[in-house]
């Protein structure tokens, strides 16, 4: 059996094959504050004041406008935050970051693990091998209720990578290729696990990287296996055993894709859809306004460290606007007690407070028409970010390497 | 049920489905006034559309955000039914948990624009009464069509504790 046919075969309390429908029991249901009032509107309009399945299974994260930009998103907040006092559910305030960080920081988040939440890209918790779905406020309104969702059990696509990574080309410049290979619906009602050599050498944050776009193919979930390393930090984080979930050597793949990887270049996503995806070099000279180096994709410590590397003692372009933001405040601490924050600063940056920050126009930063952006995240519909702007998505290492000189470079040629 | 075809292409995102600007609205009536508003029909539907009537897009329809106002507003404006290639997951899920019928078919090019077609949604037969021919869509599964009659995933779930407390 794959990684998906397990977990829903223990959730369910059957044994179960690709198309079934089920009810799974779930671990975790979360919401953030954006999405999360109208659950609690779904939630309390059908079952009243009634107590949720599990006060310690659900938990809210705040990772959009956050501080509340208006009144209408501050009432959201509240609403939020009294419903939290009412039924005793864990909130993470406006000074947390990205909710499945915060959630995987907090060993909330456990491998072989059903989780679901509001949140499209619910995904990434595929990196510590769980199963996280986005989901829209219906499901969640019922998951909090109830603690169980139906399912149809979706097909495994394994996507094997080996070789090694040539230097400054990364897990995002991984996924990009991807994507572009599979495209956008490429993975429908499919689950994805990554393996090989390449994977199974990534750290944490390069995981992350990878799984988080999982929804960029329209996967429904994605899994990498964790390591040791990954093993340990959740062991750290629960204080509890921690027993992983892998494949059967026999398990029944829907397809298998073999990447060699050793002659990858920086890769980019161009406008206006994440599988049009090209060598940086064949759009380099690309005027550039703003870059964005954060999100849920790629704002871990690493992601950041990888970008100082570029900025350290140098400044952006002048007339360019950098945006860099943790994804939480502990990877926000750690840039502070490493000198990473003073970098970001000196080089002319703005360093705001963790969170989402550039995934949506609701949030500070956006385009003015016809501007153009290279951003860290991992989508760039049409207006997403402003209509009529143009989002390139790359690795922080590319992004970082743009900002130094006001268009689109290969950062090995900086 | 019994309607008319309104065609549609691949990949209608729900932004095209429900633009954001309306996300605000909580109204189910108003919302369904914006109902496919951002295809490039959507005025022509927004007009032209009468109850029953039947949408047959392509692939991957319903892609993009989360938003359930998209069923909410197609079933709002009075269609029937939702016929496609195929569906993106939440999409999917919303239409199941908030009361939209849907069917899958691979072969949308055996029926056009404004043909009449008269649809059993249980068992996928779909009768064109224009062309005279009849075609068989894939079916949600019974686990599906439970969470429909019960009127959604939340009056499915309300009445299925309630049948547990009862001990049934």
């Amino acid at each position: 059996m794959t990684i998906i046919e397990k977990i829903f075969s223990t959730a369910s309390g059957n044994e179960v094959n690709p198309g079934d429908y089920i009810w799974a029991d779930l671990n975790l249901v979360a919401m953030r504050d954006f999405g999360g009032p109208n659950v609690i509107q779904e939630y309390e309009n059908s079952y009243g004041t009634q107590p949720v399945f599990d006060p310690t299974r659900v938990a809210i994260t705040f990772d959009l406008h956050i501080p509340a930009r208006n009144e209408k998103v501050a009432v959201n907040q509240k609403t939020l935050r009294d419903f939290a006092k009412r039924q005793g559910v864990r909130l993470f305030d406006i000074d947390t970051g990205v909710g499945q960080h915060i959630l995987i920081e907090n060993g909330l988040v456990k491998p072989g693990e059903i989780i679901v939440g509001t949140d499209s890209h619910m995904n990434l918790l595929g990196a510590m091998g769980a199963a996280g779905f986005g989901m829209g406020t219906t499901d969640i309104a019922g998951a909090m209720y109830k603690g169980k969702l139906w399912f149809r059990v979706p097909e495994t696509i394994k996507i094997e990578i080996s070789g090694r990574l040539k230097e400054y080309v990364g897990a995002k410049d991984l996924i990009l290729y991807i994507v572009k290979q599979l495209t956008t619906s490429g993975a429908l009602n499919k689950a994805i696990e990554f393996s090989g050599e390449t994977i199974s050498a990534m750290n944490m944050a390069e995981r992350i990287t990878m799984a988080s776009m999982v929804t960029e193919m329209s996967g429904d979930v994605g899994f990498i296996l964790p390591d040791e390393r990954v093993v340990d930090f959740i062991r750290s984080r629960s204080g509890e055993k921690i027993e992983p979930v892998y494949p059967d050597a026999d398990s029944a793949y829907d397809k298998v894709y073999e990447y060699a990887v050793d002659d990858l270049d920086p890769q980019i996503a161009c406008p206006h859809s994440p599988d049009n995806v090209k060598d940086v070099r064949d759009v380099a000279g690309t005027r550039v306004d703003q870059v964005f180096i954060g999100s849920c994709t790629n704002g871990r410590y690493e992601d950041l460290e990888i970008a100082a590397h570029f900025l350290k003692n140098r400044k952006i372009k002048n007339g360019l606007r950098l945006i860099v933001v943790p994804a939480t405040m502990e990877v926000a601490k750690a840039t502070l007690r490493s000198g990473l924050h003073e970098i970001f600063l000196a080089s002319g940056a703005v360093v705001t407070n963790p969170g989402c920050a550039l995934c949506t126009t609701g949030h500070p930063g956006i385009l003015a028409p016809d501007e153009v952006m290279v951003s860290t995240s991992n989508r760039n519909f049409v207006g997403k970010l402003g209509k009529g702007a143009k989002v390139y998505l790359a690795s922080p290492a590319t992004a970082a390497a743009t900002a130094l000189t006001g268009e689109i470079t290969d950062p090995r040629s900086v | 049920m019994k309607g008319r075809v309104w065609k549609f292409g691949d990949d209608i995102d729900t932004d095209q489905i429900y633009p954001g600007k309306y996300l605000p609205l909580t109204d189910k009536k108003e919302m369904a006034r914006h109902a496919m508003e951002g295809t490039d029909r959507g005025e022509e539907f927004i007009k032209g559309v009468k109850d029953g009537d039947i949408i047959v897009a392509g692939k991957n329809f319903g892609c993009g955000s989360s938003r359930e106002h998209a069923p909410v507003a197609i079933r709002g404006i009075g269609i029937s039914v939702v016929i496609a290639e195929s569906f993106a997951r939440i999409f999917h899920r919303n239409c199941v948990n908030t009361g939209l019928p849907i069917l899958i078919l691979q072969e949308t090019q055996h029926l056009n624009d404004g043909d009449i077609l008269e649809i059993d949604v249980t068992s996928g037969k779909i009768m064109n009464q224009t062309q005279n021919k009849v075609l068989k869509a894939t079916t949600l599964s019974q686990l599906e069509f439970q969470i429909m009659r019960a009127g959604g995933l939340l009056a499915y779930l309300r009445h299925q504790n309630k049948a547990t407390k009862e001990g049934l």
